[in-house]
């Protein structure tokens, strides 16, 4: 009984230890203009199946090592201070999901975002909301639910969707983006 | 016993213990001269100091003695869970050593394969975004046809461009 116990223990210990660094860089991104929180979906839906935070510090490391072979890509990344993914599999329905969309909305309003470009479908809501601030971009939002996922994606930093667009060849990444 | 005998085993005890004084010491003696019940009562005396003194511990087999020494443990009554128990003591105790071991083991430059994990979510997060502008784009064209929606999208494009041409300004 002790032994087991103890073990849990342990690996409670060794499980926090691992976790730090992780909550370390969500606590960096926070105090951050460009931030958004976009809440906890996880009762309803479980763990996200995509959970992305990268920090200010492990996108110039990126920056540095695409730079040889893209400066294109390479001045993308260093304009940019965090990238924050949640990704959520809507297997119990999108409710909960398009409450949590529509109270980020108010939220992002509330707070000076400005809409740049919504959709409302009955099956697809998408939003992209910009953060400004004295005529600097600190952060962009793009939101998707639909009936099979539900993506929150925020860019800390400046991000110019023309330059996103020509660099985005060059990533060999496959997310089953469905498009009809 | 007889009186006579208790009266002088205290004399001899106190002298076999060395507490009789130098007179009474040297008067015992020369007593014990002219009385030989008293002199073979001296002589019985030492040799029993000596005959105690040669005896040795003896030293009992370790079964026993492991068994007499687990005797308080097991009468011992148990406490409840304490961090002050020395087992938890010392768990505590590893715990700054375990976070500094960790700390030291995780360098401030991330490994080549730290990054290129780094690298990959940033392309799934990229190609989110960019799966984002399709829809987006998808719906403007299918609401105001293509013309108005590539007009549209390269309003937003030039007012997000120009949002960074500007910091580039303010930055040289």
């Amino acid at each position: 009984m002790k032994r087991l116990l103890i073990r849990k223990v342990v690996i409670g210990l060794i499980c926090t230890l691992f976790t730090l660094p992780v909550l370390a860089q969500e606590d960096e991104l926070k105090s951050l203009a460009g931030y958004v929180d976009f809440g906890d979906l996880s009762a309803t839906y479980g763990e996200p199946k995509i959970t992305i935070n990268l920090g200010g510090t492990m996108l110039n490391f990126v920056g540095m090592m695409s730079s040889s072979e893209s400066p294109e890509t390479s001045d993308l990344i260093s304009k940019l201070k965090g990238i924050r993914v949640q990704i959520y599999s809507l297997e119990g329905g999108a409710d909960d999901a398009r409450d949590q969309f529509g109270k980020t909305k108010s939220s992002l309003k509330s707070s000076g975002w400005e809409p740049i470009v919504q959709v409302n479908d009955d099956d697809e809501q998408v939003l992209v909301y910009m953060k400004m601030i004295e005529g600097n971009m600190e952060g962009m939002t793009v939101m998707v639910v639909d009936d099979e996922e539900a993506v929150f994606v925020n860019v800390i930093g400046q991000l110019n969707p023309a330059e996103l667009a020509k660099v985005m060849d060059r990533f060999d990444v496959d997310v089953d983006v469905e498009l009809d | 016993m007889n009186e006579y005998d208790d009266k002088w085993e205290d004399r001899i005890n106190a002298l076999m213990d060395g507490e009789l004084s130098a007179r009474d010491a040297e008067l015992l003696k020369t007593e014990a001269t002219d009385d030989r019940e008293l002199a073979r009562a001296i002589i019985e005396a030492y040799q029993l100091q000596q005959a105690m003194d040669a005896i040795q511990v003896e030293r009992a087999p370790d079964s026993l003695r492991q068994r007499l020494r687990a005797i308080p443990r097991q009468n011992r009554t148990k406490p409840a869970f304490s961090l002050l128990q020395p087992r938890w003591a010392m768990a505590l105790a590893a715990i700054p050593l375990v976070i500094i071991t960790f700390s030291l083991m995780r360098p401030d430059t991330p490994s080549a394969s730290e990054i290129a994990k780094a690298r990959q979510e940033m392309a799934i997060a990229f190609a989110y975004l960019d799966k984002a502008g399709v829809i987006t784009g998808r719906e403007i064209e299918s609401s105001v046809g293509q013309t108005m929606a590539d007009a549209v999208t390269d309003s937003v494009n030039r007012a997000i461009k120009s949002q960074n041409l500007n910091s580039k300004e303010k930055e040289a």
